[in-house]
């Protein structure tokens, strides 16, 4: 049987487990929003562990990791700083995020935030910053899945149809079993993609180098260039590593679709264990990955498309089944990242938009309809970011990754109490600033001094916050004692 | 306008009341000043001596990731 056949044939039998996880999902729903759009807040720790590391981890660390290590070298191993760091912000911060959650029954972070700051206005625009810059990833990992699906069939399958077939699968799911079947396949998804990614990188390293020491050595001796910072490009300046470590973790983990997640533990326990071990999962994925990229930059020294590193090693020196389950892990990887992201903007869109200025006060079933009404839109939106280029997007995609970064200040003014906060007018002139600045420190004038982007923007952004906070209406008294209040019995176990 | 000394003051939450709270700040803190420049790019931006066969500059990394990841899980056993 040929490669393909067996390659393509692998990544269908994955996509009909999937949908079969999304039709049981679909039978223990009941009609609840609650249900529909958090998992009833009952997630225990090996779902949730899942579902967070898969969602976190994208087509990117599957396919782009190698290609950056590929072509920057060990640099890319910073990727450890903002793993580790992911952990330490849902132990500290995801916790209290929680508990506001369970006590106020928020659904979305900017439930949480207008209700502290007291202003539909922030509502608006965190709900418009989260769909803005996540609805762009719809477009990279719907791109990515049409890609792996081309690869696998030997450009048999275009990527169009791949992209339609798969954004239909994950959509299909989701309108299904709402985030109980988001969480089933991220489990499936999860486990499947680790796997994947250390048996495709053992075996390779194997078969082309005699094992992964005897790879180091190799890599030392013919690419040292490859074995140093900034790398053989200079991409990773302390500038750019400290820039990408906070983007990447706060930019990260404040994207709605992370953050709805932490709304959903079962217990404060859980979240605390997950926020310690999180980081296991997702700084050990970069283990294997390294070894494509340094080895494959042996290997395959002339690829086009860095990214294309891991595939290209297996289809010439990898045996079709094997080939096939990997790229049934890549596909694994940007499927549960898209289902994440589709499921976060349809709850942002239902709670924050539809729910509270179209049609307020109707049954739980009408907006479990409309939310599944708003992923089918989101799956025409998907497909025609994906198949067609406009310019805008382009500038969209650059300033995506540090866009949920600047939710930052106001995110620790909710859930960090003390003798002063920031105020609504502080946390919308920051956010307007900060976007102002991310434009011209992103694609005006990239790196500006060698520091990231997403870094100038934070800095103004808590600077603008803090100056026109101390100037304008703090939330009252009566919400700053109700909020602060209950963390401090949260974590202190005391009133005040 | 209502001024920021109306409201209810609390203690700050971004330093810990606790013991162990700092110990796991301040070790966390620490090690992870390591895994970021300047110690990246000068003390650690080496191939060798290599560690268990590893270069210098992954095996310290690996070493200060785990180390931090083993802090966290401290802190959750202690209660943190």
């Amino acid at each position: 049987m040929e490669s393909w056949v067996i390659a393509t044939g692998l990544i269908l039998v994955y996509l009909l487990v999937a949908l079969w996880l999304g039709v049981v999902a679909n039978r223990r729903m009941t009609v609840d929003l609650e249900d529909f759009l958090l998992y009833g807040r009952k997630a225990g720790f090996i779902v949730l562990y899942l579902t967070v590391v898969a969602s976190y981890h994208s087509a990117f660390a599957f396919l782009g990791s190698s290609g950056f290590f590929y072509t920057h070298g060990i640099g890319f191993w910073a990727a450890g700083t903002w793993t580790v760091l992911v952990g330490a912000i849902t132990y500290v911060i995801g916790t209290r995020v929680w508990a506001l959650g369970k006590a106020f029954g928020y659904i979305t972070p900017a439930d949480m935030l207008a209700d502290f700051y007291e202003s539909e206005g922030v509502r608006v625009s965190v709900a418009v910053v989260s769909v803005l810059f996540t609805i762009l990833y719809i477009q990279v990992q719907a791109s990515g899945l049409g890609y792996i699906i081309n690869v696998a069939s030997g450009g048999r399958i275009s990527i169009a149809l791949g992209t339609f077939v798969l954004l239909a699968v994950a959509a299909a799911y989701l309108m299904a079993g709402g985030l109980r079947a988001v969480y089933w396949t991220d489990v499936l998804q999860g486990i499947w993609m680790y796997l994947a990614v250390w048996i495709g990188a053992l075996y390779l390293s194997y078969k082309l180098f005699g094992g992964p020491m005897a790879l180091w050595h190799a890599v030392e001796a013919q690419r040292p260039d490859l074995m140093t910072v900034p790398g053989p490009k200079g991409l990773f300046t302390p500038g750019m590593w400290i820039g990408m470590t906070v983007t990447l973790s706060f930019g990260i983990v404040f994207q709605p679709h992370m953050m709805i997640r932490w709304y959903t533990a079962v217990d404060a326990k859980t979240m605390k264990l997950l926020g310690a071990t999180t980081p296991i999962y997702l700084m050990s994925l970069y283990i294997p990955t390294a070894l494509v990229g340094l080895g494959g930059a042996l290997a395959l020294p002339h690829i086009d498309i860095p990214d294309q590193v891991f595939p290209e090693l297996l289809f010439q020196y990898a045996p079709a089944w094997l080939t096939g389950i990997i790229l049934a892990g890549a596909t694994a990887a940007a499927m549960s990242t898209l289902d994440s992201i589709l499921h976060a903007n349809m709850t942002v869109l239902t709670r924050d938009v539809y729910q509270r200025y179209v049609a307020p006060g109707r049954s739980a079933a009408h907006y479990v309809w409309v939310g599944r009404a708003i992923v089918l839109g989101l799956l025409l939106v998907g497909y025609l970011l994906s198949t067609h280029t406009y310019g805008f997007l382009v500038t969209l995609v650059t300033l995506s990754g540090s866009g949920a970064l600047q939710l930052m200040p106001a995110i620790l003014g909710v859930c960090f109490p003390g003798r002063r906060t920031f105020t609504r007018s502080g946390v919308l002139a920051g956010l307007a600033a900060s976007m102002v600045t991310l434009y011209l420190t992103l694609v005006v004038h990239p790196l500006y001094l060698g520091i990231h982007g997403g870094i100038w923007s934070l800095f103004v952004n808590f600077a603008v916050a803090a100056a026109v906070s101390a100037f304008t209406r703090s939330p009252s008294a009566e919400t700053v004692r109700r909020v602060h209040g209950e963390l401090e019995r949260f974590v202190y176990g005391t009133e005040e | 306008m209502e001024s920021q000394e109306e409201r209810p003051a609390y203690r700050s939450h971004y330093m810990p009341r606790t013991r162990d709270g700092r110990i796991a700040t301040v070790v966390f803190l620490v090690l992870f000043a390591l895994a970021m420049p300047p110690f990246t790019h000068t003390l650690w931006d080496r191939l060798y001596p290599t560690i268990l066969g590893l270069p210098f500059f992954y095996a310290v990394l690996l070493f200060v990731y785990v180390a931090l990841i083993g802090v966290l899980m401290w802190a959750e056993r202690r209660g943190v």
